[in-house]
């Protein structure tokens, strides 16, 4: 979700084999630089595989260029990865939420299993319960929004989606980037 | 090819083809219904569709059936008719015989029964029934394709629930939000004037027909207070 | 007086033969007295080879993920008998598909003032037969001057699903009571099943629920100990299964009939248990 001169990723925490939950406690967001996070949504095996192909790709380019990868270039490394696989694809759909190094101008997007890089505006959502969270996003969100409100409204916006779906929820973390900072915070979620 | 010369049992031709029955569409569209503490709100849009074409924009899907209930429908067109018939019907022979109007929470469980006759071919049709109950309360009751229902502060159904559904939870509801008084099941009416949820009701649909392309073109308004129902019409993105 | 009535409400002895409620009415909806439209089980069936299949096609109580009519079903309820009485407890969540369609949901089924039912699988299903049943209890008191047995009741019910079995209705029931011969408590489902048992765990949930009413149950246990046995198995069963949370809903049936004991929202009973494990 972007806010003014911000953006927030936040995700639930639950892993489940179907209706069994099984963990509470599953991080979904990793930070790949100081002012880029990426969120994985999918098979947990291959969340863990991309998380470790991604960080070593932004580690590379650093030292090879000498400069941080940009949030935009990392979205055509993770398009281009996924490609790759394009007849077996990972099952992941992943988001990246970032500002950019130099300009602090926020940016997301986000792609679906096989690489195809969704830009938008305002907010993008990928898993389980897309089609509450589009619904939530819709209703609650609005331009240039200071980090607290986007705070306020992302989280919302998640808790009251997974809510509304059996295969979510458990708890939830959202960090928002600002240029400064980022502040992390996890939520008391529904455990049911 | 050998096997269909010698063969002529598996021959495409050679066998008589059973169409398969199928007697149901999805005309998409979405209703919403909010319970307050002496009114209801009734709102549905007015688009049918059929896949990606769209049939009308203007096929009201929600029905005045007395001047304390409301009916909203939504499904499969020709089923939500037969229902909505029905209903009515019955709601006549009841007023002949007893010489009084149903009650909503009378409607309500009728109108169980009624879905549940159908248990083995059902109607698709998801329905809302809205009013005020005895005591002049509004009323929400909510029903799956068979019949199962329960009486709610608020619903959406159709093809954007689930984009309305949660938003519906937060601000009707209060779900997630410290300090509010929570509405449950005790008390099922919203803490919130007409103006507040009337409110509510249109940014619900404006968001929904943003990303559900069943939902859209007008937006229709049914107002239950105990001086009978007001009708509104809005128009929504015909998109 | 009183028999005319139960005799308007009543079917004449050779309809009521074995399978015989399957039989369509002869009556349309639009003749009649409208309060005789509701007044027989008739069911209208798709006019195809095979019903049964029909209804598979469309609409599947078991996996309803991709079929056009999703029902909304029922999930993790438990009923016990000990030296006291009978409890009761259940969540309160109804899924279709993945989606919540509701998260307060009434699983136990008032069917008279010492009987109840809970309701697992097709809600549509439990609520309307269960109903029915309470219709059918009531014919017998008044024909018998006394209260129905659970025995009889339970059986009343599972011969009525029975002479539908295999039409694909969906139910598991716990139906539970006071009567002459003490607490009792009988599981039925929709296959016909009728069992007589202490303890009983229905819907996807149950696994967790058994695993902790299991190590928790003794036939000794207090009326206080008892319900929060009920309670914290629900709690368990909400926290692990998807498809099952909401609120606990619990109910207690003594000789005086039942009682209902409490409704708490799963999120605050957490949160609840989680302090009581950090205390030292």
């Amino acid at each position: 979700m972007v806010g003014k001169n911000c953006v927030a990723i936040a995700s639930d925490t639950r892993l489940g084999a179907q209706a069994m939950t099984v963990d509470m406690n599953f991080p979904k967001i990793f930070p790949m630089t100081d002012h880029t996070m990426i969120g994985l949504a999918g098979l947990a095996t291959d969340v863990l595989t991309l998380r470790d192909q991604f960080k070593y790709k932004v580690k590379m380019y650093h030292l090879k260029e000498d400069r941080v990868m940009a949030p935009r270039t990392l979205a055509h490394v993770v398009s281009s990865t996924l490609y790759e696989k394009r007849f077996g694809p990972y099952f992941v759909e992943p988001i990246v939420a970032g500002l950019d190094p130099r300009t602090h101008e926020p940016f997301i997007c986000c792609t679906d299993t096989i690489g195809c890089i969704d830009f938008a505006k305002d907010f993008v959502v990928v898993g389980n319960a897309t089609e509450n969270l589009y619904g939530m996003c819709e209703g609650l969100w609005e331009p240039n929004l200071e980090p607290e409100d986007l705070f306020e409204t992302i989280s919302q916006a998640l808790l009251n989606a997974v809510d509304r779906n059996a295969l979510a929820g458990w708890g939830a973390v959202v960090h928002v980037i600002t240029p400064e900072r980022v502040i992390t915070r996890n939520l008391k979620a529904r455990c049911d | 090819m050998d096997m269909l010369a010698t063969n002529p049992a598996v021959h495409p031709t050679s066998t008589a083809k059973q169409a398969a029955f199928s007697p149901y569409a999805d005309h998409g569209g979405t209703n919403l219904a909010i319970a307050g503490a002496d009114y209801c709100i009734l709102a549905s849009d007015t688009r049918q569709s059929s896949g990606y074409n769209i049939n009308t924009r203007f096929a009201p899907k929600t029905f005045k059936l007395s001047d304390k209930s409301v009916l909203a429908t939504a499904g499969c067109q020709p089923d939500c008719n037969m229902v909505v018939t029905r209903v009515k019907h019955s709601m006549k022979g009841y007023k002949y015989t007893h010489n009084k109007e149903m009650s909503t929470p009378a409607i309500a469980q009728m109108l169980s029964i009624m879905l549940y006759q159908k248990r083995f071919f059902p109607y698709y049709d998801f329905n809302i029934l809205g009013g005020l109950d005895e005591e002049g309360k509004g009323c929400v009751f909510c029903y799956d394709a068979v019949g199962s229902y329960e009486r709610v502060p608020c619903n959406a159904y159709g093809s954007a629930s689930a984009l309305i559904q949660p938003f519906l939870d937060n601000q009707v509801r209060n779900k997630n939000q410290q300090g509010k008084e929570k509405v449950t099941e005790f008390d099922p009416v919203a803490r919130l004037s007409i103006d507040e949820a009337m409110r509510i009701v249109k940014d619900a649909f404006t968001s929904a027909t943003e990303r559900d392309i069943y939902t859209g073109d007008f937006l229709q308004i049914f107002i239950v207070t105990s001086a009978g129902v007001e009708e509104q019409l809005h128009p929504l993105k015909r998109d | 007086m009183i028999s005319d009535i139960v005799a308007q409400y009543t079917t004449p002895e050779a309809s009521l033969g074995f399978g015989s409620e399957a039989l369509p009415s002869q009556r349309g909806f639009l003749s009649g007295d409208v309060a005789h439209q509701f007044n027989s089980l008739a069911f209208d069936l798709p006019r195809t080879q095979d019903p049964v299949d029909f209804l598979h096609t469309y609409t599947d109580v078991k996996s309803a993920e991709d079929n056009l009519i999703k029902l909304a079903h029922g999930t993790t309820t438990l009923a016990f008998k000990y030296a006291s009485g009978v409890v009761v407890a259940t969540d309160s969540r109804a899924t279709q598909g993945s989606v919540i369609s509701s998260q307060s949901v009434k699983k136990v089924i008032e069917i008279n003032p010492y009987l109840l039912g809970t309701m697992a699988g097709g809600a549509a299903d439990c609520a309307f037969w269960e109903r029915e049943l309470g219709r059918r209890c009531r014919l017998y008191e008044l024909r018998n001057k006394e209260r129905i047995s659970v025995a009889a009741a339970s059986k009343l019910l599972a011969n009525m699903v029975y002479s539908y079995k295999g039409m694909g209705l969906s139910m598991g029931t716990m139906i539970s009571g006071w009567d002459k011969t003490g607490p009792n408590l009988f599981y039925v489902d929709n296959d016909g099943l009728r069992l007589k048992g202490d303890l009983f765990s229905v819907g996807s949930g149950a696994t967790y629920a058994y695993g902790v009413l299991d190590s928790g149950y003794n036939h000794e246990l207090s009326k206080a100990d008892a319900i929060e046995l009920g309670k914290r198995s629900i709690y368990h069963a909400t926290h692990r299964d998807a498809y099952s949370g909401g609120s606990v809903r619990v109910f207690h049936i003594n000789e005086s009939g039942w009682e209902f004991i409490s409704l708490t929202d799963v999120d605050d009973l957490h949160w609840e248990y989680t302090d009581q494990a950090r205390a030292p």
